[in-house]
């Protein structure tokens, strides 16, 4: 059985899979870096966690993906926002925006 | 959009799971490289640098894993996992299996059969184009009691000509009796239907072969011609398609076949072996005759878009027109229409729908009972249950699972029933009384099939639901505690059990209530005195072409030759003749007036046969008053009649009609006939013994000729004597061909072959709904004494006796039956009401049906609650206690 993974933590990785793709097609180890790389480390979770979130994307319609290959002459699979993708990344965002909110204030009270 | 890519990928997955995971495969491998060169280019050692790859990965299978079950085939694998397990249980424990397959088989085959004969004759639509457009059209008269009756042929005319909502309106019968069919070989005995010359046109249908018939040959046109059924064409003709034009001689005269029928089709029914245009004079039309006998079934088909009720409204503006022009024939002549396929199923419905309740009942039963095999099998498994359930399986997967199992087994219950259903269906069609259900072939479309498959999936969720929600409401810790044995969960699968035990026995009583009803009434009508003596009476008709016979006197002195040759034939004791056999069809009806009535009264609706003057001592039906017709009532004598009791006790109450004088006209005046009415006999049922006799009159062949039934009384076997006949009848004239020979006997069976058919089908669907339900009261109580083997040690330990604990469990037995009678009974009172109209001389309450079946079954029960009783009773306390 999987750890139980909240319904938070899963659409927290969404979104920032999301995110991250607003800016262009990436491979799955692409996506993991950027991640990595502009949470400046903080954000360096489970790899393969990803990939089943990929599925998942995609299975909403929110990604595409195609082999393609890359710089270096290998094939991998690219993903892509589709439409859907790219309106589902604001109400994404915002819904985050306001989870985050009520966490501060609730950090704040107590 | 996006759905639908999901949906595709889902798809995708299902159809070829291994390339989605080779594609995964890749991916993850390329996401390898790309870490492992990363920390390579970090410093590391490959081997190192591979490691830290995988690591920072987190664990290839959860991903997978993960992968798989965000991806799709999940819950097909789920089921196809299940049904696999379902499968290698069941081979573990064949018995289980087997029983329960076969009472699935049994359920599920009964309601294949009755459903299909129900989708031929009352779901499938009439085999002729825009069918929804074809309406009978009938007649009906409350001064002589008839309702949608045959018509007069001059009224057809007009309605045909005058209503303008029907785009063509024609007539046929099929009741003329057969005909003799002479082409060079022997001859046959053909069935024709006679109609007007538009009755294929108006069906919609065209001949296989040459044409059908022209709307002019309604009228003479100086050529006989005929069209042939499929069946005749290939069994007489050898299916030659050089047949048409060709001349036959049919019942002596020359006829020419224009046509041959295409082999599906059967109207008015499947025994119509060649159809006639009637070829009427065009005189006949003014004649009174065309107006005054009914005798036409009529089929309209309406224009397009005309409804029902526009059509009817125009149809009775034109009856109350014909009323008031022909007052002497109309008066009080009404008609009307019925959707032709609703006025064909007629009284089939009823029986069938009956029918189809009935298997409806049986397979609740067995679903009843197989619910009982799986509860049983699911508490057996009780544990593994439990401890899923405690290592985190989900209730719903539980529930899943538990379900498929049920599915797996109705599945191949359905399909077991299916291949007994086919068979069943053949069975039900070749015992069939003559005609009852109309179709020749059932088929086993479409809608069988899907009926089949949704009385199937229906049945695994019933009774796949009691085990499926018992086993996931089950707490996994009281399960583990308390070691699975005993205790609470016991009682609670034993309540689950107990309901399906009263349910079953419920349903199981209506079911045998329907059919004692049934029994009760078939007993009834067989009880019902004829009027005469059918043992020892053959009877054989000789239909005479009348071609050949072309003169009253002919016809006369060849029946006067038949009966001195066949009284002359070994063991013969009398030979008489009538015109319609009793218990088959009745002859004509008339209006009649006796002789000192006032001007203007008359009765209506008596019947009229022929007979011969030994007619009466060869049926044994005994003369009341007066005498019957003898060899001195001539055509030139004066004219007499006997009648028969019903008349005399209608119309003569206390009086002696012997020498009263009757007339068969409405007003008599100097042209009328009167008859003397010179004996009174008992009734004979003309024909049916459900009907009361109708009054009835008895004319002498002599005095108004016709064609004959000869009757045959032997004192030995009536059928013996077939041979002898047939070579009489050869000897008297070669051309002469036998309609129909049969014992009287058999003539009464066949008018109780509907009932006894019903009876027995019925009879056969309680047999098995009772077996069921008795082999599930016993399932439950065997399982229930095995379960409480240990109390009944303990109590037989302590002191009781082995006839308490027996009683504590029939006891147990007999409160659940009780239960399910009072249910049943309930029940059957609100079922058996809608079969009035099946009934004869039996309430649909009647007390003795609601007093001895209950009776019955509580005793089948209690032998089955006996057996198990006796078990516990033997329970030794040392094993028994020992058995933890």
């Amino acid at each position: 059985m999987q750890p139980p993974s909240s319904d938070v933590l899963r659409g927290t990785l969404d979104l920032l899979i999301l995110k991250t793709l607003t800016l262009e097609p990436m491979h799955g180890w692409g996506i993991g870096q950027r991640i990595q790389q502009v949470s400046r480390g903080v954000l360096d979770a489970n790899q393969g966690s990803l990939y089943p979130a990929f599925q998942r994307l995609e299975q909403k319609g929110w990604i595409d993906s195609e082999w393609r290959t890359t710089e270096n002459n290998r094939r991998a699979k690219y993903y892509r926002l589709t439409a859907a993708g790219r309106r589902a990344v604001g109400a994404e965002a915002a819904s985050w925006r306001r989870y985050v909110e009520a966490v501060e204030l609730i950090l704040q009270i107590t | 959009m996006s759905t639908l890519k999901g949906v595709a990928a889902r798809l995708r997955a299902m159809v070829s799971p291994r390339s989605t995971e080779n594609a995964l495969n890749e991916e993850i491998q390329f996401h390898l490289d790309q870490e492992t060169e990363k920390n390579i280019r970090l410093g590391m050692s490959p081997d190192a640098a591979r490691r830290e790859a995988l690591v920072q990965f987190g664990g290839l299978t959860q991903a997978r894993e993960a992968h798989h079950e965000v991806y799709a085939a999940r819950p097909v694998e789920d089921f196809l996992s299940d049904a696999r397990y379902t499968l290698r249980t069941m081979r573990r424990t064949p018995t289980l299996a087997a029983a329960a397959i076969l009472t699935l088989a049994l359920g599920v085959g009964a309601n294949t059969a009755i459903f299909s004969a129900v989708n031929a004759v009352i779901l499938q639509p009439l085999p002729f184009p825009s069918p929804d457009r074809l309406y009978m059209v009938w007649e009906e008269n409350s001064e002589k009691g008839w309702y949608k009756q045959v018509a007069a042929p001059a009224n057809m005319l007009d309605w045909k000509e005058q209503v303008d909502a029907f785009a063509d309106v024609m007539g046929y019968t099929d009741t003329f009796g057969a005909a003799t069919l002479t082409d060079g070989g022997e001859p046959t005995i053909v069935k024709p239907t006679h109609s007007t010359g538009n009755f294929f046109s108006v069906l919609g249908v065209r001949a296989a072969l040459g044409r059908t018939f022209t709307d002019a040959e309604t009228w003479q046109t100086g050529q006989n011609v005929a069209v042939l059924s499929h069946r005749l064409w290939r069994d007489r003709f050898g299916s030659d398609p050089k047949v048409i034009g060709r001349t036959i001689q049919l019942d002596g005269n020359p006829v020419q076949i224009v046509g041959v029928m295409p082999a599906g089709f059967a109207f008015p029914s499947d025994a119509t072996d060649l159809w006639q245009p009637w070829g009427w004079n065009p005189q006949s039309r003014q004649q009174t005759y065309f107006r005054r006998a009914h005798w036409l079934s009529v089929i309209a088909r309406v224009k397009p878009g005309v409804s029902q009720e526009a059509a009817n409204t125009q149809l009775q503006s034109v009856v109350a027109r014909l009323q008031r022009d022909f007052p002497a024939t109309n008066t009080r002549m009404g008609a009307g229409i019925t959707p032709l396929h609703e006025f064909l199923v007629g009284d089939t419905r009823l029986p069938l729908l009956v029918l189809l309740g009935s298997v409806g009942l049986l397979l609740l039963i067995a679903c009843a009972n197989v619910g009982n095999l799986m509860l049983v099998k699911a508490s057996g498994r009780e544990r593994e249950a439990a401890l899923r359930l405690a290592l985190g399986a989900g209730r719903t997967r539980l529930i899943r699972q538990a379900l498929t199992e049920s599915l797996v087994t109705s599945l191949l219950g359905g399909l077991a029933g299916l291949t007994l259903g086919w068979w069943g269906t053949r069975a039900l069609q070749a015992v069939q009384p003559a005609g009852m259900l109309r179709v020749s072939e059932f088929q086993f479309d479409w809608v069988v099939l899907a009926y089949v498959l949704a009385i199937t999936t229906v049945s695994g969720l019933l009774f796949g639901l009691a085990p499926a929600l018992w086993s996931s409401r089950r707490l996994p810790l009281d399960a583990l505690k308390n070691g699975g044995r005993g205790g609470s969960e016991s009682r609670r699968i034993r309540r689950w059990g107990e309901r399906l035990v009263i349910g079953e026995i419920a349903l199981a009583l209506m079911l045998s209530i329907g059919a004692g009803l049934l029994v009760r009434s078939l007993l009834r009508l067989q009880q019902v005195d004829p009027g005469f003596d059918p043992t020892g009476v053959l009877t054989v008709r000789v239909p005479l072409p009348n071609g050949r016979y072309e003169t009253d006197g002919k016809v006369l002195s060849f029946y006067a030759r038949l009966d001195e040759r066949l009284r002359g034939i070994a063991g013969v004791q009398s030979v008489g003749g009538v015109s319609q056999l009793s218990l088959e069809t009745s002859g004509y009806t008339s209006d009649f007036t006796l002789e000192g009535w006032p001007s203007g009264t008359y009765g209506s609706e008596v019947a009229h046969r022929r007979v011969t003057p030994e007619y009466f001592r060869t049926m044994r039906t005994p003369v009341l008053a007066g005498r019957v017709i003898t060899a001195d009532d001539r055509a030139d004598s004066p004219q007499v009649v006997v009648i028969n009791e019903a008349f005399a006790r209608k119309h003569f109450p206390g009086q002696d009609p012997v020498g009263k004088r009757v007339a068969f006209d409405r007003v008599p005046d100097s042209t009328t006939t009167w008859n003397t009415i010179v004996g009174v006999v008992k009734s004979q049922h003309q024909t049916k013994l459900s009907l009361e006799p109708q009054i009835e009159v008895f004319e002498p062949v002599t005095q108004s000729p016709s064609g004959l039934y000869m009757v045959l009384r032997t004192a030995g076997d009536p059928a013996s004597l077939g041979p002898a006949v047939r070579r009489v009848v050869g000897e008297l004239d070669p051309a002469l061909a036998i309609e129909s020979m049969r014992t009287m006997e058999e003539v009464r069976a066949r008018s109780l072959a509907r009932e006894r058919f019903l009876t027995t089908l019925l009879l056969v669907f309680a047999g098995v709904g009772l077996a069921l339900a008795v082999v599930g009261v016993y399932g439950v109580m065997a399982h229930m004494a095995r379960r409480r083997v240990r109390e009944m040690g303990i109590r037989l330990a302590l002191g009781a006796q082995a006839n308490d604990v027996r009683w504590l469990v029939v006891r147990n037995g007999v409160r659940l039956v009780v239960i399910g009678l009072v249910i049943g009974t309930a029940g059957a009172l609100v079922a058996t009401r809608t079969m009035q109209a099946m009934l004869f001389g039996v309430a649909p309450k009647d007390p003795l049906t609601f007093v001895a079946v209950p009776v019955v079954l509580i005793l089948t029960a209690l032998v089955a609650t006996w057996v198990p009783a006796t078990y516990a009773s033997r329970a030794d306390p040392a094993t028994a206690l020992r058995a933890e």
